[in-house]
């Protein structure tokens, strides 16, 4: 399904700043894979997946999608293939731009944007449906700027646009991460609804290394731009938090940042 | 004598309007504040009338000065985006280079349209319209471009070029050419500011090569003034604030000259409406709290 082969990417190359955030990182999803990624900051796993989405182009490896080479797509021209929420709720919408001028827009991602009315009674239709689904009331309040929303209905409505047309590849950047826990619990849920519902191949980082474990059918720890664990079906269920720090501090040989972490 | 400059200045306003309108697209709606306003003003007057003194027929020639004010926003837009110059020096740069080229197109510093058939002359031709000729058509225009600008926003193509204002890595991961939006809303901007031009100039039967300076800072203080008084809560609405605020930036302007000062003070003035229209918010603010300290102390 998505194939990341050796890809490498080095920033600020040739000054004292130099890092190298991937370091010929592979990996391979399956198709309806639901992978969730943890690792300490600097690890390489939001650089990994701003390489996936194209917002940079990286020095060297392949990226491909059902076997379409990606690897030096413009990021808008994946936007068919990979949709994406962001940790910042603010980040996934359009303050100024109405609920139903957002859900629009990702109505017709990846599609060619044509010179005729935007947004008909059987869109609204569509996207009352779609946000009672939600149950956070916004069915009712489709012209309402985005702006009057809170960080959750926002982070929500992103989901909901992430997911309105079906993306091959789902990417989902610490989504929850600024969000009150009860909102968060309700925006996971939402996640996990939708990712079942149209068996999305999904890439979600966490730093909650319970969600880690409980979400998704595998788990993979990244550290210095590399991939350095892998876990799936037995060898997974049979995983516990402590045994997954132990396994980061033998693999990488040093201690893991715990107080970012969140060992719930 | 009130009613002829009310007239005149219901007229110019209306007129400026045109302009208003493109700098609203760029300034508000894709957030970028465009110098190049003030180069393409003068192009749209310059090829206008060039064209009508060289004998071709002015309804043509100001659909050209649209045309040219169009070139000089994508070469803005292509400038900003293809080879990442800043919004600020973009513009200054096409405005800097405009200069020249309109001194070229016109040939020399001013070209006088005395005589010459222009919109305006011809349609004073019609019907009950030799008093008011000019506000009709200028107003017939205004109301005209506003819808369409209204309804262009409203369609699919038209909210991507609003969301890339708004929130350019969202639209871009939703598939748009931000690049291609900038350079597009830059062009229409400007192809409107110039077809303004095109419009002052026919109505002044003059064209000057500095007639544009400072054609930017007086379309931001329209706009600022309209959103201030009209307000913003829907595109509907903001477009007719920009419309009110362009004609009410000029009616100031009149009363002000009314009241003794020099036109060559004009440029002084707009720059403090600007400066207290950006200004007024944070003071309000300040005000606020330093009223809201007093009387939390009286309280005490």
């Amino acid at each position: 399904m998505l194939n990341v082969h050796e890809v490498l990417k080095t920033f600020n190359r040739g000054t004292v700043n130099q890092k190298i955030a991937l370091n010929k990182v592979s990996l391979e999803l399956l198709p309806n894979d639901f992978v969730t990624v943890i690792g300490s900051n600097g690890a390489g796993k939001s650089t990994l997946l701003n390489a996936i989405a194209g917002n940079f182009m990286v020095d060297s490896g392949e990226i491909s999608i059902e076997g379409m080479q990606i690897t030096r797509l413009p990021a808008h021209k994946r936007a068919d293939l990979i949709s994406r929420v962001f940790q910042d709720p603010l980040s996934g919408t359009a303050a100024s731009m109405t609920i139903e001028e957002n859900l629009i827009m990702a109505f017709r991602r990846g599609k060619g944007r044509r010179l005729r009315r935007a947004i008909g009674t059987k869109e609204r239709d569509l996207f009352r449906i779609e946000l009672e689904k939600l149950s956070l009331g916004l069915e009712n309040r489709l012209t309402n700027k985005v702006s009057l929303l809170s960080g959750g209905q926002r982070q929500a409505l992103t989901l909901l646009m992430a997911t309105l047309q079906k993306p091959k590849l789902l990417l989902l950047d610490e989504h929850t991460a600024a969000l009150d826990p009860k909102t968060a619990e309700k925006v996971l849920e939402l996640t996990c609804g939708v990712t079942e519902q149209q068996q999305l191949t999904t890439l979600m980082i966490t730093h909650n290394l319970d969600h880690a474990l409980t979400f998704g059918n595998r788990t993979i720890m990244m550290h210095e731009g590399r991939v350095i664990l892998d876990i799936k079906g037995i060898e997974r269920s049979n995983m516990t938090i402590s045994r997954l720090l132990e396994m980061f501090e033998k693999a990488s040989g040093s201690h893991m940042n715990t107080d970012r972490m969140i060992l719930a | 004598m009130f009613t002829q400059i009310a007239l005149g200045t219901m007229e110019q306003g209306l007129m400026y309007a045109i302009m208003v309108l493109g700098v609203y697209l760029t300034f508000r709606i894709l957030d970028y504040a465009d110098l190049s306003v003030d180069g393409s003003f003068t192009l749209g007057a310059a090829t206008a009338t060039s064209l009508i003194v060289g004998g071709t027929d002015p309804w043509i020639a100001t659909g050209m000065a649209f045309i040219a004010g169009t070139l000089a926003g994508l070469f803005t837009g292509i400038l900003h985006t293809k080879f990442k110059i800043t919004p600020l020096l973009s513009g200054i740069l096409t405005m800097t280079a405009l200069y020249s080229i309109n001194l070229r197109v016109m040939g020399r510093a001013n070209i006088s349209l005395l005589g010459s058939r222009t919109i305006f002359s011809d349609f004073a031709k019609l019907p009950f319209m030799e008093e008011y000729g000019v506000l009709v058509l200028s107003l017939g225009s205004v109301l005209l471009i506003g819808a369409v600008i209204y309804f262009f926003l409203q369609t699919e193509l038209g909210l991507a070029l609003r969301a890339t204002g708004d929130n350019e890595l969202m639209i871009r991961s939703l598939g748009v050419n931000t690049d291609l939006m900038k350079i597009l809303g830059l062009g229409l901007s400007n192809g409107l500011v110039a077809f303004a031009g095109s419009y002052v100039a026919q109505k002044l039967e003059f064209a000057d090569a500095s007639m544009g300076i400072g054609m930017i800072i007086a379309g931001l203080a329209s706009v600022i003034i309209g959103e201030v008084l009209v307000g913003t809560s829907s595109i509907g609405r903001a477009i007719l604030a920009v419309i009110c605020g362009a004609v009410l930036y000029r009616a100031i302007i009149a009363v002000v000259l009314q009241l003794g000062l020099e036109a060559t003070d004009l440029k002084l003035i707009t720059s403090f409406i600007v400066i207290i229209a950006l200004v007024s918010p944070t003071l309000r603010k300040k005000i606020a709290s330093w009223s809201a300290g007093i009387s939390g102390k009286e309280a005490q």
